[in-house]
């Protein structure tokens, strides 16, 4: 049974796009991740254009980070103020992300940055869960316990506008979060992501934030930025499809609550492996695409949108 | 439908046998609908038509089936490697390019016989000269005649690929000598607006009889309005998106925190 998507204009199985749904949903719920970074990549594989995936997946993760931080909030593991100073400079970032996208489209280049950016990303993203978790294994096999460090100390610190964040126990200058919030931004409106995977290492390592407030916090935030990209993307590149973000946001909901259940029966490094392989399989789809001579050297867009 | 239709151009058909030649269209096809369900259609086209009795079969004269769809301005794109990845780097804007272009004659017609009547868009690789009247253009940074054909040429295999544009000589079914029926598959991929079908009849190579109709595709119900939601007030459209996007999140999270309780 096929359904015609309104704003993309194409009809397409949507038992396939529930399935898509349902599966990165119980991957984001199993790995904690928004699975925004392989919802856009796999949704212009099934021949959802560029842009309409770009602008639908942002909004298929509000849902998803609503749902997810709304857990956090009850246990008032989210720091609002760190939030805040996040989504100021996410704001400038996404609005810069989604104007450069704007001008990919317009130039015709949107396609092969897209492809080359998700490849670095997705290639990178890969191949270090894939040694953070065989180590993990190795170790386990070996029956080692690994130490960690539990705070950081760096130029952070020194820097001057220095606030104090209470929920997370800091007193850090508001100049690196503002940053941090700034480039996840430009990815957000770029590629149609959360950004989590750059976040959460980005506000450990950087920010010295306690673990435990983070994913929260980090949950927080995107909500705030996702929501913005997708009324940006609807109002400037008009390609929110809002009947394939429905179907979308049901299945990958329901695929999430599933996808926690399972995981907290499974070991976390033998799933994290698991989903190395998957995001570096992705990886190479789409790298073969940049890197292979196309059928066809020519190719053509509607200009409808821009007119 | 459509015996009835059918006997009636049988009919028709008969009270025309008195004058020399005629085409007659049977076909009350005028709306395409897209809804949610919507997958391409087939469109039903047919008639009567008749020529000369005394003359054979095959000397009767062929249908011609011409259908054109709304206008659209498209952007070719060329790729070309850099450091091995393989870039957009050309462009050429056609503008008022048909949408949908589909030919279809009762056997193989001269391309004589479509450059003197300026029909046709199919027929670059056959003629030496492209007919350029037919659509405006902005060639960008191309300026030799070798390049700008072979960017026509990847303009109609590119929409060739969709099945937007397409030429055939036998898909129209002759029924009893004089009654013809075809079927013209249109992909869900076709725009909204109005198409035009013309039709010939086509005796010793010149247009004889021709009759002219045409179908609107459009969007109806729930597609419609999100259409014209999101074009018309794309904020609030935007909006709109997010706090269902809010709303799900929310009782999904509450629903399943329950369902963990319990």
């Amino acid at each position: 049974m096929s359904i015609y998507l309104p704003i993309a204009e194409i009809s397409i199985n949507i038992f396939l796009l529930i399935s898509l749904g349902g599966v990165i949903g119980f991957l984001s719920g199993m790995f904690g991740l928004g699975g925004g970074f392989l919802m856009t990549p796999l949704l212009i594989f099934i021949g959802i254009p560029t842009n309409v995936a770009v602008a639908t997946s942002a909004n298929q993760i509000v849902a998803a980070s609503v749902s997810g931080a709304l857990g956090h909030w009850r246990q008032g593991l989210v720091d609002v103020k760190m939030g805040a100073v996040l989504v100021s400079g996410g704001i400038l970032g996404s609005i810069v992300g989604v104007s450069i996208f704007d001008y990919l489209s317009k130039i015709g280049q949107i396609d092969a940055v897209i492809s080359v950016l998700y490849f670095v990303l997705l290639f990178s993203i890969g191949t270090l869960m894939l040694v953070e978790s065989s180590q993990v294994i190795r170790d386990r096999i070996r029956k080692k316990t690994v130490k960690k460090k539990l705070h950081y100390h760096n130029w952070a610190h020194r820097l001057p506008f220095k606030t104090k964040f209470y929920t997370s126990k800091l007193y850090i200058s508001i100049i690196p979060p503002v940053i941090i919030g700034f480039v996840v931004g430009i990815l957000s409106g770029t590629m149609g992501i959360g950004g989590s995977f750059i976040l959460i290492p980005a506000m450990i390592y950087f920010l010295g934030m306690p673990t435990s407030r983070v994913i929260g916090t980090s949950l927080f935030q995107i909500i705030f930025i996702t929501a913005l990209v997708t009324l940006l993307h609807a109002t400037t590149t008009f390609a929110l499809d809002a009947v394939l973000a429905v179907i979308l946001i049901i299945s990958s909901v329901v695929g999430a609550q599933i996808g926690v259940i399972t995981a907290n029966k499974l070991r976390g490094e033998d799933l994290r492996a698991l989903l190395a392989i998957i995001v570096l399989v992705v990886a190479v789809q789409i790298a073969t695409e940049l890197f292979i001579q196309p059928d066809d050297v020519f190719n053509f867009s509607h200009m409808a949108n821009y007119k | 439908m459509n015996i009835k239709i059918l006997l009636i151009i049988v009919l028709t058909y008969l009270n025309l046998i008195s004058i020399s030649n005629a085409l007659v269209i049977g076909s009350d096809e005028n709306e395409i609908l897209i809804d949610a369900n919507f997958s391409g259609k087939d469109l039903l086209v047919f008639g009567a038509f008749y020529a000369d009795p005394s003359q054979p079969r095959e000397k009767k004269g062929d249908i011609l089936i011409e259908v054109v769809g709304p206008q659209e301005d498209i952007v070719l794109r060329k790729k070309e490697s850099f450091f091995g990845f393989w870039l957009n780097a050309k462009s050429v804007t056609f503008k008022d390019v048909p949408s949908f272009y589909y030919l279809s004659s009762t056997s193989e017609l001269k391309d004589s016989f479509f450059e003197e009547n300026n029909i046709g868009l199919l027929e670059s690789t056959d003629s030496p000269v492209v007919n350029w009247s037919l659509i405006s253009t902005n060639w960008g940074s191309i300026n030799s005649d070798k390049e700008k054909e072979e960017f026509y040429d990847a303009l109609v295999r590119n929409k060739s690929y969709e099945n937007v544009f397409r030429k055939t000589a036998d898909e129209i079914e002759i029924l009893d000598g004089n009654l013809f029926k075809t079927n013209i598959p249109i992909p869900n991929t076709v725009p909204v607006g109005v198409y035009d079908v013309n039709l010939y009849l086509i005796l010793n190579n010149k247009i004889a009889k021709d009759y002219s109709y045409n179908f609107t595709v459009k969007r109806i119900g729930i597609e419609s309005i999100i259409y014209n939601f999101a074009t018309s007030f794309p904020l609030i459209y935007g909006f709109t998106s997010l706090l269902i996007a809010l709303i799900i999140g929310w009782i999904s999270a509450d629903l399943f925190r329950r369902f963990r309780k319990a």
